[in-house]
């Protein structure tokens, strides 16, 4: 057991922090980080910083030079990652670099690699992940978005909802039905599709966090070659998918960096004449933070330690740090807009607003549990995957359901 | 970065495992809980000749100079097995602040006879006043003194909740010599034989039935060359042991938290209500998953903060993350076990969840709870340099930002960009 990092890791973090160091504006408030809601300036700042970050290799560095990577580890790959979250960036292709490029690395071919990946790893595109339906959502086995065979394209109708979109999309990974097969997750596929392809048309969906879009298919007619890996096989595609997504390192970094600003606002603010910071539910709010925080650094080194040795350790053993962040993420949001009053309810907009509007942002995206499955289907899938515990076999569901209709 | 366990770590592990199952059973745990002793000399002995009180120490004193780390897995199964006896008392809280701050003769003297099993150690440093006021484990809360008279100290006061003082050779007492100043600076720690007949022992009554002392001492002489370390200067060795001690009990809570976990998820697949496994409802998995992240969330806290001390570097915080956190989690993967078991649970005859839960008790307290150690968090936190700022060209996008509902670049993308 060893907590260093090498040599070369410590030097590659000391490039990567001080890329951000001098490249963010000195007026960009960190405090803020992860807002997925950009105006078109910012956007347009966030493609340019990750087009230079691209061509330094800092979007990708753990993938193979020929995919536009810097052909270095996993664990280099979390070090990048970690400085990029310290300085509270979310790159506009987030879901492109972490969703859509491992899988293509897996299971694409040759050419579909030299297309997509060198762009994702160059920082020029924005992938959407086209996956949430309005009836598959925890389900996601359930999707509906129709394909038939016509000739040798691929054609899709049907509708996708939820899209985090934090710029224009150039592409759409999605998920969609190839055979109405059962079990439901055996007829599913994975395409590459440009998010501009005739018979494609949106609709804004905002949420109270991060803007989402609605993605109607209509005749929409592609290649063969838009299939990703084998047909009718993309539910078991998308499934490894999940075990690159838990190799993060930046959330717990983004929440460092928060603390200390969190920290430095308890000291300088005051109230009834004494610094905010020596009222006690203050500090055991501050407490449980730094708890939470080194938790997840662990956590999220352990799953990028465990994924870089998956060769000789297999599957990693159930996440714990996510389920634990879910647990608490409100509990945490809600102590800080209750320690600050009237002004816990302030939006970053107000002039009144303290710390920058943060806890009421916090407060309001904490409300969010679905992103990667609602935290209640993560609890079942721990629960009988993880630690075997029984559950109604699936095959019993439609016999529950017409009973339940019987007994109605 | 590398979280794999060493070799020897594993084979230190299962031989630990095979030889608890063994000789700790939970009935044996049971006899020793109601034994005045509170511990067997017989398992003691045993465990001498494994090697496990000499574990840390130096070849020289008959030790296997192995680390803290190491220590942490011996202790994880300790507390799967809940283990009773002075091991904390004597290996890690007496004998390694002997070992960094004692003599050569009482490092001779003493080392080999704690390696072999012939002598039990006790620290002797919580007061009644101190532990009602919330410094236990801070130098500020010692009051008892130490007095020079010629070529002695003599030693007045009480201490209370004193482990395994009933059964000690000799007491570590920890003693105010200075007053005023930095209360860290007059604090001396004294080797005080433990049957002097100026000290009298009575033993607590306590939720986990271990065996914690009130110790009364009346004017206890003491020679001056039984000063453990500096004159003045005993707070920071024994501190760097405390900080040992209290990852050893987070490790002790992370193996009894693992058993915890094994037992419900195990009674909840097999134990049948309204003809099913009552592990089938989700409420009771919920109870399981977060037992499961609670007890699994003390692992990488408890051997980050070994790490740290095993290299010698500062580790307040990491050890204060790592206790508070425990503490908890410990407590409540205790409760969630009780909300499984239910009825069967709570039965203190034959039931191994109150065994576990009362046990716990002792261990989520001693050494600092976690309101104490999230107050420590806090005052590391108020030491942090303010974060570095970036250094860019201002461009004024963040100022006036509007928080737009719909962004105002969606129209021309949804047009076809």
């Amino acid at each position: 057991m060893d907590f260093t990092f090498t040599e070369e890791q410590e030097k590659l973090r000391k490039e990567v922090h001080d890329f951000f160091a001098n490249e963010l504006p000195s007026d960009y408030p960190s405090a803020t980080s992860g807002r997925r809601s950009p105006t078109q300036g910012q956007t347009d700042f966030w493609m340019e910083l990750q087009r230079r970050a691209g061509v330094k290799g800092y979007l990708a560095p753990g993938w193979s030079k020929e995919s536009g990577g810097l052909g270095l580890s996993d664990m280099e790959q979390g070090v990048v990652m970690e400085e990029t979250g310290y300085w509270g960036v979310l790159w506009p292709n987030s879901l492109g670099l972490r969703v859509c490029g491992p899988p293509l690395h897996v299971f694409g071919t040759e050419e579909q690699k030299r297309r997509f990946l060198p762009p994702i790893a160059r920082g020029e595109v924005i992938w959407y992940e086209a996956f949430t339906e309005p009836d598959a959502g925890s389900d996601e086995a359930n999707v509906s978005l129709k394909v038939t065979k016509d000739g040798d394209d691929y054609v899709l109708n049907g509708q996708k909802h939820f899209m985090t979109a934090p710029g224009p999309a150039d592409f759409l990974y999605t998920l969609a039905r190839t055979e109405d097969s059962i079990p439901k997750h055996r007829g599913i596929s994975l395409f590459l599709i440009p998010a501009h392809a005739p018979g494609i048309s949106y609709r804004p969906l905002p949420t109270m966090g991060n803007f989402t879009v609605e993605i109607f298919f209509d005749d929409v007619r592609v290649p063969k070659d838009a299939l990703l890996g084998e047909l009718n096989r993309g539910f078991y595609h998308a499934m490894v998918t999940f075990e690159f997504e838990r190799t993060n390192t930046g959330g717990a970094a983004s929440a460092k960096r928060n603390l200390e600003e969190l920290v430095q606002f308890c000291k300088k603010e005051r109230r009834n004449g004494k610094p905010l910071i020596e009222d006690p539910k203050i500090r055991d709010l501050l407490a449980d933070r730094a708890i939470d925080q080194q938790r997840n650094w662990l956590g999220g080194w352990f799953d990028s330690w465990h994924f870089s040795q998956r060769e000789k350790l297999g599957s990693p053993p159930p996440s714990t740090p996510a389920m634990q962040s879910r647990r608490y993420s409100d509990a945490r949001a809600k102590a800080l807009t209750d320690s600050l009053g009237l002004y816990g309810q302030l939006r970053r907009t107000s002039k009144y607003a303290k710390f920058d509007g943060q806890p009421e942002r916090t407060w309001r995206t904490s409300r969010s549990t679905h992103p990667a499955g609602t935290f209640e289907v993560q609890k079942i899938v721990l629960a009988g995957r993880g630690l075997g515990l029984p559950r109604v076999p699936a095959k019993f569901n439609k016999q529950i359901a017409d009973a339940l209709e019987e007994r109605r | 970065m590398d979280f794999s366990f060493s070799e020897e770590q594993e084979m230190l592990r299962t031989t630990a495992r095979d030889f608890l199952e063994k000789e700790c059973t939970e009935s044996f745990v049971r006899e020793v809980e109601d034994d005045e002793k509170g511990y067997s000399p017989e398992l003691w002995r045993q465990i001498a000749d494994l090697g496990w009180l000499g574990l840390i120490y130096p070849e020289e004193y008959g030790g296997a100079d192995m680390n803290v780390m190491d220590l942490a897995v011996l202790y994880e199964e300790f507390g799967r097995a809940m283990f009773p006896g002075p091991h904390l008392s004597t290996v890690v809280l007496c004998g390694n602040t002997i070992l960094n701050a004692g003599s050569s003769e009482q490092k001779a003297d003493l080392l080999p006879k704690i390696v072999s099993g012939d002598s039990i150690l006790a620290m002797a440093l919580t007061e009644p006043e101190s532990s009602w006021d919330g410094k236990p484990w801070d130098a500020e809360g010692v009051t008892v003194t130490a007095t020079a008279d010629g070529d002695d100290y003599i030693i007045d006061g009480t201490k209370l909740f004193v482990h395994d003082a009933h059964i000690a050779d000799y007491l570590l007492c920890v003693c105010r010599t200075k007053q005023g100043g930095n209360p860290e600076d007059g604090i001396t720690l004294f080797l005080v034989d433990a049957r002097d007949p100026a000290i009298s022992y009575t033993l607590l009554d306590t939720t986990a039935h271990d065996k914690q002392s009130e110790v009364v001492l009346n004017k206890v002489r003491v020679p001056k060359k039984n000063i453990v370390g500096e004159l003045n200067g005993g707070w920071a060795p024994l501190a760097r042991s405390m900080q040992m001690g209290a990852i050893m009990l987070c490790a002790a809570m992370l193996g009894a938290g693992q058993k915890l976990v094994e037992i419900t998820v195990d009674y909840a697949r097999t134990r049948v209500q309204f003809d099913m496994p009552i592990g089938i409802n989700q409420y009771i998995q919920e109870h399981c998953c977060y037992q499961y992240a609670d007890v699994d969330g003390i692992r990488w806290a408890t051997y980050y903060a070994a790490w740290k001390l095993t290299r010698g570097m500062p580790c307040d915080i990491e050890v204060a993350i790592a206790k508070a956190w425990a503490s908890d989690a410990h407590e409540r993967a205790c409760w969630f076990a009780h909300q499984v078991f239910a009825g069967i649970g709570y039965t203190v005859l034959d039931g191994v969840v109150p065994l576990y839960s009362r046990r716990g008790k002792t261990m989520q307290l001693y050494l600092g709870d976690t309101p104490y150690h999230k107050e420590k968090i806090v005052q590391q936190l108020e030491k942090f340099p303010a974060p570095e700022k970036p250094k860019g060209k201002p461009l004024g996008l963040w100022a006036d930002d509007p928080e737009l509902i719909i962004p105002d670049w969606y129209e021309a993308f949804a047009k076809g960009g």
